[in-house]
């Protein structure tokens, strides 16, 4: 992979040196160097074991590599930013190179679950404390003065007393055949002088000139490009194809039948595919199959019920998909239907039925959203060239650590005959953790015997699968004649999946409490969509909060805060997932950030929601007014409670996403079928957020404490959506309990006056 | 709006008698807008039955311009509709004040000199523009009577006579609307039909109907 | 054969001239700058200026550029420091970066025509550049930025 380098003006001194250097000038790697070195066998222990982040050349360039890959949430910059803090390195002089997948040295590797910094927080640390301590080291014994006495600064090594300095650099081959130190003493979080400070991105050149960085650009001596054409419809499968008039179109290779997985191929958690009989057209060019494509002539039938063998921690199962041709309004009856049904239990405190019966007022609201689709900017692909004793694979990948056994069991290669190389993502948001796109590229390699690059075209990609479930949940409260909460009942279901969170909020805050799940198997295929189930969750739950606290009169932060108090002095049952002082902490922050109660804030139809994933806290204010006749969030105060916050202005541009996202997703965002087929199969079809759509500002604000990281890629996103509920009610006077809230297709906005509605 | 009311009254017993109001109505129009001396086509003498059938066949025509192959071009507001349901365009381009989008948003950024093939692509044409901002021409929204006068009007149809509009027909802007590419529901007329009633429309007298 | 000006520079092409734009130039040309996000001029990645106008590459055969004057990301500004890049960079607008050379090629045509874009004038010019990450709002404080020293002369 390329190297990378902040100093702009460093460019061209960065090129030479790469040329000139050929291996990268390596001479101290640690601690894996290290280890080969003293014949030290690699320890199976993945913390203490995690090695190779940092390699320093004699002539002082110090390169960090960021383990995990990067979809946008900047991990580029902040991982490298914690080695560089404990390592004592100049930043601005840091280069900073993505790491191929190796699980042994550098761990899961998995962006995803907003985990990169939390998972990644101590280790990285300590290998930079560990490096540092090794370089003062062999400084301390080349001067022959005690180790106390030497300090570090910016990349040098200083003995104040005698007036010496020397670069890292200068010792570094020493400082590599030194014994990697234990528990190397971590700086307090007072004293950071990286982490904590605001760095801009590390690629952000490459960025805005257009240098080849995503999977797409990537390119291979003889490469070939494949795409596939798969079914129209989820419940469908190929049955027989002409290719004649494709295989006549220029630049056409091959065109075949495919199978993904044999019968009985056990599957992982993130094997997840649509299609197993794959039809695949090869050619010289992208524009080529493209093209070709439309000439194929092929007949779908029905796939009627199949199976797939699914492992698992006590062995493999087999579970059955259904057949039917899946359309949305049959769906939503389906749930209506099942709603209505007894459901499996998931929590219960307290005699919830007893109260119930005993209530002066129940409130019962159904809130229900539909599929989602990740619609990453840069379609699914990825290159691979897999042969008989080696697999090579280069391309956007979330989780390299889940693919590769797969990969391995499929080609029957070991582990360290396949190198996955992850580049950076046009987006991820979960969907790139499922690698089905890596095993249909390394089998399309292996069948045409060439290096091949697997492209989906934004139908392909869209129509595929792996979404965010269709979700429903009713929600119930209790209220005695005082108007006092007496009772809470969730009961959630989904297609395929229910969303509910058993031990989240309100859990812990209602002395009688009742949680249930139900779920209706589908052929329709999900998967994780930043912050799954809780991006439901808030969204629901966080208006029916709203509706208890207008029915009991209150306001509906210091309801919230009433029962997150609650929980906190009595709490009711065990397993309560969230800490509610941090809850009541952003809760707290949004009113005062946001001028809750201010009269020069009254011109805005407001809404609050707050919400807990990730191990971090998140609420947001959302102010709509009335442009162009029409609902528009003009304004967002949101406050996120995530720990030591690394690069703060990345944070904040990470936020910013969020809330656009959210607004996107709960205003426009929605994937039907009708008899199977996805209704959206391009931007036309499917509304994204655009530029006028998005707020004029987004005012973040982060509690300040000193916490280890939490996550954050994912916890602002979910209450976005209640907020803007809530928000919405305000303005219209009426709740909106389906998702997508205003209409997900072809709503202009600007300073039209077209008369038509929508 | 008595006009109306008073043909829905008497019904198509006294329809003669409001055509012939509805001339003078036209004809009084026709005094105060621009098309003296030049072709004169309403005259206020044209046959009863001429006129019976021009508002016939402007009704026909009117399918057509409401059709959203053609109105979606026309719309009341700045931004073009787009689809088979007229639903605003999507990234909503505005006219300008040529009608060819402003800035990084001009029509034939996306909309090419011919149509590029697959479902969702932008259907093609040299002259792919909305009507200029002082002559919008609108057609959303308008009854069959008010789009009638409308187009012509001198001072609102983009200034064209009657060869200019018997010519309009044969726009190759206006004929594209019969070749908008895959996936999209032509017009209810064939485009030859279309020509037909549109001249027969106007040779008749061009007769707004009720 | 075809031939374009890109980026200063003449290419002949023997190319199907029915090819987009957008392909000729990562598959053909090899400048990935340009990116594919949708193939239906929805989403904007692909903007390329066409003799100065903004085309979505996507859906513009590569016959309509013959003879013309063709500018990618790649080619916008010499040692790529046109106000925009240096703004982009400046407020780190990016997150995951895919749609951004789309985004400054549209927004490049409006500050040509535009010198003092306001927010209203900024969204109807770049309405049609999705960014699913949603940095809309850097983007319009870059653009603003770069306006600002395009106006002042910075260089």
């Amino acid at each position: 992979m390329e190297k990378i380098n902040q100093d702009n003006s460093r460019r061209t001194f960065l090129k030479s040196s790469f040329l000139a250097g050929g291996g990268l000038l390596i001479s101290f790697a640690l601690p894996e160097m290290l280890s080969a070195g003293t014949g030290i066998p690699d320890q199976p222990e993945p913390w203490n074991e995690l090695t190779g982040y940092i390699k320093i050349t004699p002539d002082n360039l110090i390169k960090i590599l960021n383990p995990n890959p990067e979809f946008g949430q900047n991990v580029m910059t902040s991982l490298p930013m914690m080695v560089a803090e404990e390592l004592d390195a100049d930043w601005k002089k840091v280069i900073v190179e993505m790491a191929p997948h190796d699980s042994v040295k550098l761990g899961a590797q998995f962006t995803g679950g907003s985990n990169s910094v939390r998972m990644y927080w101590k280790p990285l640390r300590e290998a930079g404390a560990a490096a540092r301590t090794m370089l003062i080291q062999a400084a301390a014994e080349n001067w022959g003065v005690p180790v106390e006495e030497v300090t570090t600064k910016s990349g040098m090594l200083i003995h104040q007393k005698s007036g010496r300095s020397t670069t890292y650099g200068s010792v570094a081959t020493k400082a590599a055949a030194l014994p990697v130190p234990k528990g190397a003493k971590l700086k307090a979080v007072k004293d950071f002088s990286v982490v904590g400070t605001s760095q801009k991105n590390v690629e952000r050149f490459k960025i805005i000139s257009g240098k080849a960085l995503f999977g797409l650009d990537y390119k291979h001596e003889g490469m070939l490009i494949a795409m596939i054409e798969h079914p129209p419809a989820f419940g469908m499968k190929l049955k027989s194809f002409d290719a004649t008039e494709t295989l006549k179109m220029p630049g056409i290779k091959d065109v075949f039948r495919q199978t993904l997985f044999e019968e009985g191929f056990e599957q992982a958690g993130f094997d997840t595919r649509s299609f197993n009989e794959l039809l695949v057209v090869v050619g010289n060019t992208t524009w080529e199959v493209i093209n070709a494509r439309r000439k194929l002539k092929v007949t779908w039938e029905a796939a009627g019920e199949t199976k797939n063998t699914v492992g698992g921690r006590n062995g493999a199962s087999t579970v059955s998909i259904p057949g039917a041709l899946e359309s949305t309004t049959t769906q939503l009856e389906q749930m209506k239907q099942m709603a209505a049904k007894p459901a499996q239990q998931l929590r219960k405190d307290g005699d919830p039925e007893t109260a119930f019966k005993n209530a002066a007022q129940i409130i019962e609201r159904t809130y229900n959203a539909p599929f989602l689709a990740h619609n990453c900017m840069e379609p699914m692909n990825f290159f691979a060239h897999v042969t008989d004793d080696k697999a090579l694979f280069v391309g956007p990948l979330q989780a390299p650590g889940w693919t590769e056994p797969t990969l391995a069991k499929l080609f029957n290669l070991k582990s360290d005959q396949i190198e996955i190389q992850m580049t950076r993502m046009g987006g991820g948001f979960g969907r790139r953790a499922y690698g089905h796109y890596l095993a249909e590229a390394g089998l399309i390699s292996k069948k045409v015997q060439a290096p091949v690059k697997l492209v989906y075209t934004r139908e392909d990609d869209m129509t595929y699968g792996i979404y965010r479930p269709m979700y429903t949940a009713t929600y119930r409260a209790a209220l005695d004649k005082d108007k006092k909460l007496i009772a809470f009942h969730v009961k959630g279901g989904g297609i395929p999946e229910h969303a509910i969170h058993a031990n989240r909020f309100p859990a812990g805050a209602v002395d009688n409490y009742l949680a249930e799940g139900w779920q209706i198997a589908s052929n329709i295929t999900i998967g994780a969509f930043r912050a799954p189930r809780s991006n439901f969750n808030a969204a629901a739950e966080q208006s029916f909060l709203d509706e208890l606290a207008e029915a009991m009169g209150k306001d509906p932060i210091d309801f919230r805060i009433e029962l997150l108090k609650r929980a906190k002095e009595n709490p009711v049952g065990k397993n309560n997932e969230y800490n509610a002082d941090r809850y009541i902490g952003v809760l707290e922050l949004a009113r005062e950030k946001s001028g809750w109660n201010k009269p020069e804030n009254k011109k805005y139809s407001r809404g609050i929601a707050a919400y807990f994933c990730h191990n971090s806290y998140a609420a947001h204010v959302v102010d709509i007014v009335m442009r162009d006749g029409k609902p528009y969030v003009e304004r967002v105060t949101s406050t996120i409670d995530c720990g030591v916050v690394v690069n703060p202005d990345a944070a904040r541009n990470m936020v910013e996403g969020a809330v656009v996202d959210g607004i996107g997703n709960a205003f426009y965002g929605k994937l039907s079928h009708k008899d199977g087929a996805g209704e959206q199969k391009n931007f036309n079809q499917y509304r994204i957020i655009r530029h006028s759509e998005a707020p004029k500002k987004i005012d973040v604000h982060f509690v300040k404490n000193e916490l280890d990281p939490t996550g954050l890629g994912e916890p602002p996103f979910p209450p976005v959506f209640g907020a803007v509920a809530n928000a919405l009610y305000r303005f219209t006077g009426n709740r909106h309990y389906d998702q997508p809230f205003l209409n997900p297709i072809g709503q202009g906005q600007g300073s039209s006056d077209n008369k038509k509605a929508f | 709006m008595q006009l109306t009311r008073a043909s829905s009254v008497f019904k198509i017993r006294n329809t003669r008698v409001f055509v012939v109001m509805t001339i003078i109505v036209s004809a009084v129009g026709l005094l105060t807008t621009a098309f003296e001396g030049k072709d004169n086509f309403n005259h206020p003498d044209i046959s009863s039955a001429d006129s019976a059938a021009s508002a016939a066949a402007f009704m026909k025509v009117y399918d057509v311009l409401m059709s959203p192959r053609c109105m979606n071009c026309h719309p009341a507001g700045d931004i073009p509709l787009q689809g088979d349901d007229s639903h605003l365009h999507t990234m909503s381009p505005k006219r300008g004040k040529d009608g060819k989008g402003i800035y990084s948003m001009k029509c034939s950024n996306c909309h090419q000199p011919t149509n590029v093939p697959g479902i969702g692509t932008p259907p093609g044409n040299p002259k792919w523009a909305l009507p200029p901002a002082d002559m919008k021409m609108v057609f959303e929204g308008r009854t069959a009577r008010q789009l009638a006068l409308q187009i012509m009007d001198y001072k609102r149809n983009g200034h064209k006579d009657k060869a200019k509009l018997i010519e309009h027909a044969r726009d190759t802007l206006v004929k594209a609307g019969w070749n908008m590419g895959e996936g999209r529901k032509p017009p209810p007329l064939s485009y030859d039909e279309f020509v037909a009633v549109w001249d027969e429309w106007i040779n008749k007298g061009g007769v707004a109907p009720k | 054969m075809i031939t374009i000006n890109i980026n200063s520079k003449n290419y002949d092409l023997d190319i199907d001239p029915e090819t987009p734009l957008l392909w000729a130039l990562r598959d053909t040309i090899g400048l990935v700058g340009t990116k594919y996000g949708c193939g239906v001029a929805q989403c904007g990645a692909c903007v390329v200026h066409l003799n100065g106008e903004a085309v979505r590459s996507c859906v513009t055969k590569i016959s309509r550029a013959a003879g013309q004057k063709v500018v990618t990301i790649e080619g916008l500004a010499v040692n790529d420091n046109h106000p925009l890049q240096k703004a982009w960079m400046e407020l780190d607008v990016a997150q995951c970066g895919y749609c951004q050379s789309g985004q400054i090629m549209a927004a490049a045509v409006l500050l040509k025509e535009n010198k003092n874009p306001t927010d209203q004038d900024i969204d109807d010019a770049m309405e049609g550049n999705i960014c699913r990450c949603g940095t809309y709002l850097r983007i319009k404080d870059a653009i603003h930025l770069a306006a600002r020293m395009q106006r002042d002369g910075v260089k």
